[in-house]
C-alpha cells in the first residue's frame, strides 16, 4: 500500500474534510476517547504513585518490634542481645517514643502537636530490623513476636500486602470500567466512520469505476479514525498534567511529606507511553470495522 | 480484447440463467454495439467485462486476462484500462468539470502538473473547453454525459464501455454524444456501447450484438437494430 506524497495530502484533506462535514459524531467519538483515556491514565496515575509509595514502605522498613510499656529493662536488654545475636538480621536499630514522635511529627506537621509531654506520648519504643534476605521477613516476624517484651509485632511486608490489595483493587476497578468504555469508543468511531463512508457512498462507487485501488479508498477513513483517537488521547494527556500538577502542589502546600509521589516527568512519560498509542489504536480499530464491508473492490 | 467463450451466469442457484453459452471476440480498435431489450443480459455482461461479477461458467478474457483468476488487487489495474460511460453520468454532481476530471486522474496518482495539463485537452475534445469550472449540477443532460465521456477517457483507457448513455438524452443529443464516441473509436480506442436506441444503431452501422433473455442471437458486421427481428 504505497502512499505518494501526493496521495497522502489528498488523504489527510479528505480525512479532515470529512471530520469537520459529520461534526457531532466527530464531537461524540472524540468524546468517548477523551473520556476512556482520561480514566486510564487517572488510574495509572493512582497505581503507579500506589506502587511507588508501596516500594517506598518497603524499603525503609522491614520488621518493628514494639515493646511492652510495662517491661523492665533486664527483659529489655535480654530482647537486644538476642537480637543482635540472631543471624538473619543484618540491622538492629532502637528508636525510643520521643523519637517516634518526632519523626512522626515531622511527616505529619502540627497534627501531632499536644501530644509534647512524654506521660501523654501514645507511641511505643520500638527495635527496628533489617533482615539479610528481604524474602525472610515473614518468618523472622513470626519468630520474634514470641520473645520476651515483644508487645507486637510490625513488618513492612504487612503493610506493603495491604497497599498492594489495595492497588490491585484499583487496578481491577479500573479495568472493567475502562474495557466498557473502549468498546464504546471503537463502536462510536466505527459509527462515525460508516457515516462518513455512507454519504460519501457515491464518490467511493465512481472511484471504483475509475479503478481506485481499495488502499486509495481506505486511507482517508482510517486516517480519520487516527485522527480521532490522536485528539482522544491529546486531550487527557494535557488535562492529567495539569490536575497532577495541581496535586503535587496541594501535597506540598499541605505538608503532607509522607505521600512521596512520582514526579511529573516520569509519569508523564508512562502516560504518553500507553495513551497514545491506545488512542491510535482505538481510532484505526474503530475504523477498520466500518471500511472493509463497504471498501471492498 | 475481449474474448468470452461459453459464458454462463446465474445471480443465484435457485434462479434461470441470466446469461447463456455466450461466444463473441471483440479485437482491438472495434465499435460493437450491444443490443436488446432490458433484461437481456447486457448490463450483467458489461459488468463481467469490468470484472463487478464473475461469470458462473465459462472464461472471459480481457485484455487477455482471464477476468474469473484474476487477484482481486489487480482489479482496479484492469479499470483505469476501461472507461465507463453510464446512462445516469455517475459525476460528483456538487464538484466542477475540471473536479470530477481531476478526480478520476488522481485516483491513478496522476500528478497536479498532469491534471493541470490533461483536463483542458480532454475538455476540448467533447466539446466543452469553457465548461471547466462550471459545476456539473449546473450543467444540461447532454454537457453532464459530455463530461462522462470526457472522464471515461481521461486516464488513456484501452476500451470504452457506455451503457445505454444516451438512455436519459434526447436525440439530438445523443447523436452528437454517439459522434464523439466514434471520434474516440477512429482514435484507436475499442468501444462497447450498450444501448436499446434502435435509430442510433440503424445510423452507425456498426458491429452489433444481440442479446435476448441471456442467449446471444445475432452478431453481425455492420447491422442494424432490426437485425434482431
Amino acid at each position: 500500500m504505497p502512499v505518494r506524497y501526493n496521495g497522502l495530502l489528498y488523504a489527510c484533506g479528505e480525512a479532515l474534510r470529512s471530520l469537520g462535514r459529520n461534526k457531532w459524531m466527530t464531537i461524540a467519538s472524540v468524546g468517548v476517547v477523551v473520556v476512556t483515556l482520561l480514566m486510564l491514565g487517572g488510574f495509572m496515575m493512582v497505581n503507579l504513585n500506589l506502587e511507588y509509595i508501596t516500594e517506598n514502605v518497603k524499603e525503609q522498613v522491614e520488621i518493628v518490634l514494639y515493646l511492652d510499656d510495662e517491661s523492665t529493662l533486664a527483659e529489655r536488654n535480654e530482647l537486644r542481645e538476642k537480637l543482635l545475636a540472631h543471624g538473619s538480621l543484618e540491622e538492629v536499630r532502637f528508636v525510643s517514643k520521643s523519637e517516634a514522635l518526632q519523626r512522626l511529627r515531622k511527616q505529619m506537621g502540627d497534627v501531632v502537636d499536644g501530644y509534647e509531654g512524654r506521660e501523654d506520648n501514645p507511641l511505643r519504643d520500638s527495635f527496628e530490623l533489617k533482615t539479610k534476605h528481604p524474602e525472610l521477613v515473614g518468618a523472622v516476624a513470626e519468630e520474634l513476636a514470641g520473645y520476651p517484651a515483644v508487645a507486637d509485632v510490625d513488618y513492612g511486608e504487612a503493610t506493603v500486602e495491604k497497599l498492594f490489595a489495595a492497588t490491585r483493587a484499583v487496578q481491577l476497578v479500573g479495568l472493567i470500567l475502562m474495557l466498557g468504555l473502549a468498546v464504546t469508543a471503537v463502536f462510536l468511531i466505527a459509527h462515525t466512520i460508516r457515516l462518513t463512508v455512507f454519504i460519501r457512498r457515491r464518490e467511493i462507487m465512481i472511484m471504483k469505476y475509475v479503478g481506485a485501488t481499495n488502499w486509495f479508498i481506505r486511507w482517508p477513513f482510517l486516517l480519520e479514525g487516527l485522527m480521532i483517537g490522536l485528539l482522544g488521547a491529546a486531550l487527557p494527556l494535557g488535562a492529567l498534567y495539569y490536575t497532577y500538577q495541581a496535586s503535587l502542589e496541594w501535597v506540598a502546600a499541605n505538608n503532607l511529606m509522607f505521600l512521596t509521589l512520582l514526579p511529573i516527568p516520569i509519569i508523564m512519560g508512562e502516560l504518553v507511553k500507553y495513551l497514545l498509542p491506545l488512542g491510535t489504536g482505538l481510532g484505526i480499530l474503530g475504523s477498520a470495522f466500518s471500511m472493509d464491508q463497504f471498501l471492498r473492490v | 480484447m475481449v474474448e468470452a467463450s461459453k459464458i454462463y451466469h446465474r445471480y443465484d442457484k435457485n434462479s434461470g440463467y441470466a446469461l447463456s453459452n455466450i461466444n463473441f471476440i471483440i479485437e482491438r480498435g472495434e465499435f460493437v454495439f450491444l443490443v436488446g431489450p432490458s433484461g437481456a443480459g447486457k448490463s450483467t455482461l458489461l459488468k463481467m467485462i469490468i470484472r463487478e461479477i464473475i461469470p458462473t461458467k465459462g472464461i472471459l478474457k480481457v485484455f487477455g486476462h482471464d477476468v474469473a483468476r484474476m487477484p482481486r488487487h489487480r482489479v482496479p489495474y484492469l479499470r483505469r484500462n476501461i472507461g465507463m460511460v453510464f446512462q445516469d453520468f455517475r459525476l460528483l454532481e456538487e464538484r466542477t468539470a475540471f473536479e470530477n476530471l481531476a478526480f478520476a486522474m488522481r485516483v491513478t496518482g496522476a500528478s497536479n502538473r498532469d491534471i493541470r495539463r490533461r483536463v483542458p485537452y480532454v475538455l476540448e475534445m467533447v466539446g466543452l473547453p469553457d465548461k471547466a469550472d462550471a459545476r456539473v449540477c449546473d450543467l444540461s443532460g447532454g454537457e453532464q454525459q459530455r463530461i462522462g465521456l470526457a472522464r471515461a477517457i481521461i486516464n488513456r483507457p484501452a476500451m470504452i464501455i457506455a451503457d445505454e448513455p444516451t438512455g436519459n438524452l434526447d436525440p439530438d443529443i445523443s447523436f452528437e454524444i454517439m459522434h464523439i464516441l466514434r471520434m474516440i473509436n477512429l482514435r484507436g480506442t475499442t468501444v462497447l456501447v450498450a444501448t436499446h436506441d434502435r435509430e442510433i444503431v440503424d445510423r452507425l452501422k456498426k458491429r452489433v450484438i444481440h442479446l435476448e433473455q441471456g442467449r446471444l442471437t445475432l452478431d453481425e458486421e455492420k447491422g442494424a437494430y432490426a437485425g434482431a427481428l
